[in-house]
């Protein structure tokens, strides 16, 4: 829980300089809602029994709601009924900078952000939204580490996590000479504005050539757009809420711009999280179109009868339901219904759906180095309910779930391959050419 | 009327009245059993008795309504409980003796100043103090200065009834009189409260009859009542205890419940917090108590049982209004209040949070910071 | 004035009184901070999220499949406790006596030996949730002053009722004194403490469910 290198760079801040930071962060964001949340904690402990890293771990420190801790104290200190008392005779202490900084390894490294324990909580509590919150006001101390605040910085200024030999924009286009489809970029009016997840385009860009074939099969009205390519949102994974807002920006001007009706996200749960959930509120009014993930968007399509599938063959199968977009975004149905027009056989994990376990890579742990360990820890679990169902495929609908997954074939060496959901569909849309 | 022969032994007396020695033995033998004395301390206590020159009594009353004076007197066995007083020299009772005014009160007087030390002083009755003791008087001393002077004398007192005891119904909210019981007056001497109101006649008989044979005052509890008649609650000896138990109450007078002999809980019975004989011993020679005729106790051995709400509102009733007063209509009056008072400093520390929240917002933005 | 007039009168005055003021003010106190309103379209009908919020004031009452085999022993017995408070503090005869004097009405309750056993129960429960709390790692280290102090005085107004009704260690004016100042202890420190989650746990669940059912997403 080393401090020093994890300061993200350029905050060199004075001790009191990241609490106040950190204070007026989460003082912003705590209304009533977040209020009463911290409020109803009765310390039952159980949220732990939710938490992967504590399961794979046994160690307390990963509770979820102590992940909160210094926050929880600050707001019965600063905000709540008795706050006043509570300073007047001293029953509350401040929040320290050391105790940020052990902090950051629980809000950081040992949270995916994956909302399960939202889910267990008795009392109700959103544990995952305060975690979010927390998160926010960690950055604001400075405290967000440094792998994470650097892409945020980078995709803030340039619209690339990372800078990269050629835009992203020329690998697009190559990737459509490459796979033979058409990329439809950049132009002036279309129904849906598409992007891509930037790990697509570095490490999977059959799924980018997937997306484009079967709007074309579709014939929909689509378009790239160069300003706005990237489908995640480091802002978000780093908990600075302004440069998320000035990511989720560029594909909002852009969607306006071509006066599309569908933001199309792609596979990748954050930026439907960010985009679906968060970005009206962070623009400041409600979205002039509709953020659809693209099993959703498909799912409508087929359900309307414009999409028809032909079976994918694909023998047993298991489903990686990613946290953002399933547990908590709400895309339950929708691949289940496109897998099953595709006559899959199904085998559900033992957690699924809503309750799976998260791959382990989410909330940005998949960046952070040094979290490598500990993220390795929760996996094994997630790999062997993945090898229990008896599955021989393994499919997911997020490419960061799929990078998690593929490091971990590497580190535990592990039989299983994990595909793209948008891509067996790109191969078996009915009434398509097949590929070569 | 009764004689003050002093010098006739108790033995004299009960061999004019016909009663055989064996007979007295019965009934000291019954006396000693109903205090929990061994049996042998029944023919003790009526050997003792029958050689005793008849020890001397001043019983004085003060503010009282002569009921405790009319229990002792209705024993059930008239002709045993005369007998203690022939048993004692009853040498002044200014109910019972024939003589009045001047003569009564130099009787009185003759008898303390020829016993002084030795005589037993009954009282029964508060001393009001107000109106500089007006209240009380007699023979044109207030009922204090009596006491006082009395209680020098004393072996020991015997404070019969609540009243004297515990101040009673005079005590009782207001206290317009500034009634008292005998211990607020009296420090120096030994004394036994016999409460009740009135106090049952063989707990009187009980107590003077113990003292007088053995000279001895009896255990005590922390209120000075002899432990052998108030060592128990009503409640600890009831026989309605079983549906106490099983928690069948009756709700009203003449319900079902009622008719069946439930448990007067609900119906105001004091029985668990008050300490007396009568679900023992009994009234009118073990025929009766309240609660078997199917009232609750009132708890009247008790200091203040006047002042501890209605009698009919169960024990664990809120004590907050006075008897009569509605609780529940001062319930809401008070939570109405309290949740007024709630909701505005609710509104004042909810201002201060939300000000203290845009001050330190304001203090971010003000800050230099890189991440916006 | 005796130490039973003192506790059933004005300390329990100033504690009702205490209790009614802090609850409300606890409450209105975060209520009234900012609210803010979700600018995202809702996936969810409006009757649909009202009645999702709703279900799970029902649903997080039992524990999903997925998480009964970790936290199912410990649930029941958190359940079970609390099912016992409910049934001594409102079906027992002198309660019920009590609460009717207070509020105007009364109901039917259950023998009174029916309700030492569950009362004897619910002890033993509360005792292994003390045990757990201080041997289980995870509880142990999120446990705090509020934690311990609302424990002590909930088992202190059990133990005394106990000790009470069965008149166990004094005379009984004593012991029912103990109970009802034990009462008022514990009504003065209600607004302060956890035991507040008594007034929040259907809203907050409510509240939360509702939030997850207007996105679609798992509750």
């Amino acid at each position: 829980m080393g401090v020093g290198a994890n300061l993200a760079p350029a905050e060199k801040r004075s001790h009191e300089a990241q609490v106040a930071g950190a204070m007026s962060g989460f003082a912003r964001e705590t209304g009533a809602l977040s209020a009463f949340r911290l409020e109803s904690c009765i310390h039952c402990g159980i949220c732990a029994d939710a938490c992967h890293f504590y399961i794979a771990t046994e160690d307390p420190q990963y509770t979820p709601i102590w992940k909160v801790e210094p926050f929880k104290q600050a707001y019965k200190r600063e905000a709540s009924a008795f706050a006043p008392l509570f300073r007047l005779l001293g029953l509350k202490r401040e929040v320290t900078a050391d105790q940020l900084a052990q902090w950051q390894h629980l809000l950081f490294d040992s949270c995916n952000m994956c909302g399960r324990c939202s889910l267990i909580c008795p009392m109700g509590i959103d544990v995952a939204a305060l975690i979010e919150q927390a998160r926010h006001a960690m950055f604001e101390a400075g405290l967000a580490p440094a792998e994470l605040y650097q892409k945020a910085a980078h995709q803030q200024l340039t619209g690339q996590p990372e800078s990269s030999a050629e835009p992203y924009r020329d690998k697009l286009l190559a990737i459509g000479q490459q796979f033979g489809v058409e990329i439809p970029l950049d132009k002036p009016q279309a129904e849906v504005m598409l992007c891509v997840p930037r790990t697509d385009i570095e490490h999977y860009p059959a799924s980018v050539a997937a997306l484009a074939r079967v709007m074309q099969h579709l014939q929909v009205s689509c378009t790239f757009r160069s300003d706005g390519l990237v489908a995640e949102n480091y802002g978000y994974y780093a908990g600075g809420m302004a440069w998320q807002r000035d990511i989720s920006r560029r594909l909002i001007d852009q969607a306006i711009a071509c006066h599309a009706s569908i933001l199309l996200v792609p596979e990748c749960g954050h930026a439907y999280a960010a985009l679906r959930w968060e970005a009206a509120d962070l623009y400041g009014k409600p979205l002039p179109f509709r953020v659809l993930q693209v099993s959703e968007f498909l799912a409508e399509q087929l359900a309307s009868g414009r999409l028809k599938l032909r079976p994918s063959g694909t023998g047993a199968t298991t489903f990686q339901d990613p946290c953002e977009s399933a547990r908590k975004g709400g895309v339950n149905h929708a691949p289940r219904a496109l897998m099953k027009a595709m006559g899959i056989e199904l085998h559900e994990q033992k957690n699924h759906g809503g309750f799976s376990f998260c791959c382990g890579g989410g909330g940005g742990v998949l960046d952070i180095e040094r979290a490598a360990p500990l993220r390795y820890r929760t996996m094994e679990n997630k790999l062997r309910e993945i090898d229990d169902t008896g599955a021989s495929t393994f499919l997911t609908s997020c490419s960061d779930c799929r990078r998690t997954f593929d490091d971990a074939k590497t580190h535990f060496d592990w039989q299983k391959t994990p595909q793209s959901l948008l891509e067996l569909i790109a191969d078996n849309l009915m009434g398509a050419a097949p590929r070569t | 009327m009764l004689h003050t022969d002093a010098h006739i032994t108790v033995g004299e007396m009960l061999r004019r009245h016909g009663i055989s020695r064996r007979g007295f033995i019965k009934f000291c033998t019954a006396t000693a059993s109903a205090m929990a004395l061994p049996p042998e301390m029944g023919v003790a206590m009526a050997d003792q008795l029958r050689g005793a020159v008849r020890p001397s009594v001043i019983y004085l009353s003060f503010q009282e309504c002569t009921g405790c004076l009319e229990s002792l007197t209705r024993s059930f066995a008239p002709t045993i409980e005369s007998l203690i007083f022939n048993v004692i020299s009853l040498d002044y009772d200014d109910t019972l003796m024939a003589a009045a005014g001047g003569a009564a009160e130099s009787a009185r007087d003759k008898a303390m100043h020829d016993n002084f030390g030795k005589y037993v002083l009954v009282v029964d009755g508060s001393v009001p103090t107000g109106a500089g003791g007006g209240y009380c008087m007699a023979g044109g001393r207030s009922a204090e200065d009596i006491l006082r002077e009395a209680a020098k004398g004393a072996a020991a007192i015997v404070c019969v009834g609540t009243c004297a005891a515990f101040g009673g119904i005079p005590f009782a909210d207001p206290n317009p009189t500034q009634a008292w019981p005998v211990t607020a007056i009296v420090g120096d001497k030994p004394i036994i409260n016999v409460s009740g109101c009135p106090p049952i006649p063989e707990v009187i008989t009980g107590t003077l009859l113990q003292f007088v044979t053995t000279g001895k005052v009896p255990d005590l509890d922390e209120h000075l009542r002899p432990k052998v008649f108030f060592g128990n609650t009503i409640h600890d000896r009831c026989y309605r205890r079983p549906f106490y138990d099983q928690g069948k109450f009756a709700k009203t007078f003449d319900d079902e419940g009622a008719r069946n002999g439930w448990c007067l809980y609900e119906l105001g019975c004091k029985g668990p917090t008050t300490y007396n004989a009568c679900a023992t011993i009994k009234w009118n020679g073990g025929t009766s108590f309240p609660i078997e005729s199917g009232h609750g106790c009132l708890g009247c051995s008790e200091p203040g049982f006047w002042d501890q709400g209605s009698f009919y509102a169960a024990q664990s009733a809120a004590a907050w209004g006075k008897a009569g007063e509605a609780v529940p209509r001062k319930v809401m009056e008070v939570a109405a209040a309290a949740v007024v008072t709630g909701g505005a400093l609710g509104v004042g520390s909810a201002g201060v949070s939300r000000m203290r929240q845009r001050r330190s917002e304001q203090d971010a933005i003000d800050r230099k910071s890189d991440g916006g | 004035m005796d130490l039973l007039s003192f506790a059933r009168g004005p300390a329990l005055k100033v504690a009702l009184t205490i209790f009614c003021l802090g609850v409300v003010w606890r409450i209105v106190g975060f209520a009234l901070l900012r609210i803010r309103l979700d600018r995202s379209p809702a996936r969810a009908s409006v009757p649909k999220f009202l009645a999702g919020g709703l279900l799970t004031i029902g649903t997080r009452s039992w524990p999903h499949p997925e998480f009964i085999a970790r936290t199912g022993a410990g649930e029941a017995i958190g359940y079970s406790y609390h099912m016992g408070l409910f049934v001594i503090v409102l079906l027992f005869g002198p309660h019920i006596a009590f609460l009717g004097s207070l509020f105007g009405f009364t109901w039917p309750g259950l023998p009174s030996s029916l309700i030492t056993v569950i009362s004897v129960l619910t002890v033993t429960l509360f005792l292994a949730v003390l045990f757990r709390r201080v041997t289980n790692p995870v509880i142990r280290m999120l446990s705090n002053f509020d934690d311990y102090f609302s424990w002590f005085i909930t088992m202190a107004v059990m133990a005394t009722g106990i000790a009470a009704t069965a008149h166990l260690g004094g005379p009984y004016q004593t012991l029912l004194a103990h109970h009802i100042l034990s009462v008022d202890v514990l009504l003065v420190w209600f607004p302060f403490g956890k035991l507040m989650h008594a007034f929040y746990i259907f809203p907050s669940r409510a509240i939360n469910g509702a939030i997850l059912a207007r996105k679609g997403a798992t509750s």
